[in-house]
C-alpha cells in the first residue's frame, strides 16, 4: 500500500439540489464535512461505485474508475476501495472471523485464516473470533468493520460517519483507537465523512467543506477552520457570529472595518472584492475590565443567556451596532455584569468573509 | 367403504402439496427477489397479478386454469401434443392448482424478508468484492431464511388444504385425482360420517405434525445466528 491520489470531478442530480464537486485528495486523512444531506455520503457512494454519477470522472492514481465520456464505470467489487459504513454493516449471521475473511477471495483457506488472524491480532479482537456482531460492543464492532476492510488492502479507505452510531462516552476513546489503527496499519489515502466539526478537526489533516452539493472551501484543517473565506463556509463550520460590514479601509498598519457606528480593527491582509461580512467564533469573544490598552474593546448589554453544562451562551448587543453570541465559562458569567467590564473582539480572531 | 380406509387421498394430497411447494420455492424466490429490487410499474403489475389468487375465490381461479390449460386452449393442446402432458383431470392439474393458490404466500413472505435486509449489508458485500449471485447465496438467503421458511410453511398449508381450484381443474376421480379435502366432502355427501371423522382427524394430526416439524427446523437453522 502506498500513497494514492484520488481525483474526482462528478455531477449528480439529487432530490433538492445538484451534487457538483471537483477535488483531489492525497495521502493522509481528508474529511468531507457539511450539514446532513449535503451530498457527502453520496460522494462516497459514487467513489465506491455503489451509486453512478450523472457525469464526470473518478481517477485513483492512473486507474480510471468512472468516466462518463468513455462510458467507463468499474464495478464496486473491482475498485480496490475500502468502505466502512455508518452502522458498520457487519454481517449479523457471520462470526467475527467470517466477517473478516469475507473480502478475501481467491485465496486458500489457510492463507485466509492466516491473514484474518493477523488482522484480528492487530485490532485487538483476539478471543472474539467466534462471536457474532450482536454480542460485541460498539467499539468492537467498529474494529471488526475496520479489520474486514483493511484485510483486503484497499488503496483508498472511505469512512462514512464512523462515530455516529456510538454513545457519547465511548466516542473519544474510539476516535483515538481509529487514529492508532490507521497510523499503524494503513498508509493509503483516507476519506472521512462527518457532520461533526470537532470530530473532523481531531481526525483529519485536510478538509473539504460541503454545502448543498458544492464545495465551499477546502484545504488544511487549520486554515479552513481559522480562516473561512465565505459566509457559506463560515456557516458550515458552525461559526455563530456572521455580520455585515459596511466598509473596510486601511488607515495605517491595520485594517478598519465599519459595522454601523463600530470600528473594528483587524491585522492587515489582502481584502477580496466580494468581502461584505465578518465572523468570529463565540469562544473567541472575551470580556475584560476597561482600562486595558487593548484593541476592539466595546460597551455591551446582555440580551439573553442560556446556561450549558460548562459554558453559557450569552447574546449581547455591542454598542447598538451588532448582536453577537459569546460562549462564556459558567463561573465567569456573573462577572460580565460588573461595573466597567467590556467586550473584546480580538483582532486576530476576526475574519473577513466574502458573500459567495 | 366400510372395508377399511382408503389412504390414497392422503398420500396424493401430500404428494401434490410437496410438489407444489417445491415448485413455488423454485419459481417464487427469484420472482420475490426481482419484485424486491425493482419498484417500477411493471413490478407493481406483476405483484397485483400474483396477489390475485389470494383474493379470488378458488373456483374462479380453477375456472381460469381450466380455460388456460383445457383441451380447447392452445397451451393445453401444445402441452398434450408436444410433451404428452395432460393437465385437466390429472394429478398434474392438481399440482398446478395447488401451486397457483399457494405461491402468493411464499412470494409475499420472501419479498418482505428480502426487503427487511439492510441494503448497507449488500453494499458492504459488493465493496468487499463479491458478485451479485454470490451475495444472494451468502448474505440474502441466510438472512431471509426465517421469512422464507414461514412462506414455505404457509404455502404448503394452503396447497394441502385446497379444495375449490383442485376440484375444478383435477376433478374428483377416486384413486386418481381425489385429494383429502375432496375425499372428505365426498364421504360427507355419501353420509359416511365415520370415514369423515377419521379423514378429518388424520388431516388435522398430520397438518399439525408438519407445521411443528417445519417450525423446529426453522429454529434449528437459526441456532447460533442472532437476529
Amino acid at each position: 500500500m502506498t500513497d494514492s491520489t484520488l481525483k474526482v470531478a462528478i455531477t449528480k442530480k439529487l432530490n433538492h439540489f445538484q451534487l457538483d464537486v471537483d477535488f483531489e485528495v492525497k495521502s493522509g486523512v481528508t474529511g468531507i464535512i457539511g450539514p446532513s444531506g449535503c451530498g457527502k455520503s453520496m460522494t462516497l457512494q459514487c467513489l465506491a461505485g455503489l451509486q453512478t454519477p450523472d457525469s464526470g470522472e473518478i481517477w485513483l492514481d492512473d486507474q480510471v474508475l468512472y468516466h462518463s465520456g468513455d462510458r467507463i464505470n468499474v464495478k464496486p467489487k473491482d475498485r480496490k476501495i475500502g468502505y466502512v459504513f455508518q452502522n458498520y454493516a457487519l454481517f449479523p449471521h457471520m462470526t467475527v472471523e467470517e466477517n473478516i475473511t469475507y473480502g478475501l477471495k481467491g485465496k486458500s483457506h489457510e492463507e485466509k485464516k492466516q491473514r484474518a488472524d493477523d488482522m484480528i491480532e492487530k485490532v485487538q479482537l483476539a478471543g472474539l473470533e467466534d462471536h457474532y456482531p450482536e454480542q460485541l460492543s460498539g467499539g468492537q464492532q467498529q474494529r471488526v468493520a475496520l479489520a474486514r476492510t483493511l484485510v483486503t488492502e484497499p488503496e483508498l479507505l472511505l469512512l462514512d460517519e464512523p462515530f455516529s452510531a456510538l454513545d457519547y462516552h465511548v466516542k473519544h476513546i474510539l476516535e483515538q483507537e481509529l487514529i492508532r489503527i490507521l497510523e499503524e496499519y494503513y498508509t493509503g489515502t483516507v476519506l472521512l465523512v462527518t457532520h461533526n466539526m470537532e470530530e473532523a478537526y481531531r481526525l483529519c489533516d485536510h478538509l473539504i467543506l460541503y454545502d448543498q452539493g458544492q464545495i465551499v472551501q477546502s484545504g488544511k484543517k487549520e486554515d479552513v477552520f481559522q480562516r473561512p473565506a465565505t459566509v457559506r463556509a463560515a456557516r458550515v463550520i458552525g461559526c455563530q457570529n456572521i455580520f455585515p460590514v459596511q466598509s473596510v479601509t486601511e488607515p495605517g498598519d491595520h485594517l478598519v472595518c465599519k459595522i454601523g457606528d463600530l470600528n473594528l480593527q483587524i491585522p492587515s491582509q489582502p481584502v477580496p472584492e466580494a468581502v461584505d461580512h465578518m465572523g468570529i467564533y463565540a469562544e473567541n469573544i472575551h470580556f475584560k475590565k476597561a482600562g486595558d490598552d487593548t484593541a476592539n474593546l466595546f460597551d455591551f448589554t446582555i440580551a439573553e443567556s442560556l446556561k450549558g453544562i460548562h459554558r453559557t451562551r450569552v447574546t449581547i448587543h455591542v454598542e447598538n451596532a451588532v448582536s453577537l453570541t459569546a460562549s462564556v465559562p459558567n463561573e465567569e458569567v456573573d462577572s460580565l455584569s460588573q461595573e466597567g467590564v467590556k467586550v473584546e473582539l480580538p483582532p486576530s480572531h476576526l475574519f473577513l468573509l466574502a458573500n459567495r | 367403504m366400510a372395508e377399511g380406509i382408503n389412504l390414497f387421498p392422503l398420500f396424493l394430497s401430500f404428494r401434490v402439496a410437496l410438489t407444489a411447494t417445491l415448485l413455488a420455492f423454485i419459481i417464487g424466490i427469484p420472482i420475490a427477489y426481482y419484485l424486491n429490487r425493482s419498484n417500477g410499474r411493471i413490478a407493481d403489475i406483476i405483484d397485483t397479478f400474483l396477489t390475485l389468487p389470494i383474493v379470488l375465490p378458488p373456483t374462479v381461479l380453477g375456472y381460469y386454469l381450466l380455460v388456460l390449460f383445457g383441451r380447447q386452449s392452445s397451451i393445453g393442446r401444445i402441452l398434450e401434443e408436444k410433451f404428452d402432458i395432460t393437465i385437466v383431470f390429472t394429478p398434474t392439474g392438481a399440482v398446478i392448482a395447488a401451486l397457483v393458490v399457494s405461491i402468493p404466500f411464499l412470494i409475499k413472505s420472501a419479498r418482505s424478508a428480502f426487503a427487511g435486509i439492510d441494503p448497507a449489508l449488500l453494499n458492504a458485500a459488493r465493496v468487499l468484492g463479491r458478485t451479485e449471485f454470490n451475495i444472494f447465496l451468502t448474505i440474502i438467503l441466510p438472512l431471509a431464511w426465517r421469512g422464507i421458511a414461514a412462506g414455505i410453511t404457509l404455502s404448503f398449508a394452503r396447497a394441502l388444504g385446497d379444495f375449490g381450484a383442485t376440484l375444478m381443474v383435477a376433478g374428483s376421480i377416486p384413486n386418481e385425482t381425489m385429494t383429502m379435502p375432496i375425499a372428505i366432502y365426498d364421504a360427507l355427501l355419501a353420509g359416511n360420517r365415520d370415514l369423515v371423522n377419521i379423514l378429518v382427524l388424520i388431516m388435522t394430526v398430520v397438518s399439525i405434525a408438519v407445521l411443528y416439524i417445519i417450525n423446529r427446523l426453522e429454529k434449528k437453522l437459526n441456532k447460533g445466528q442472532p437476529l
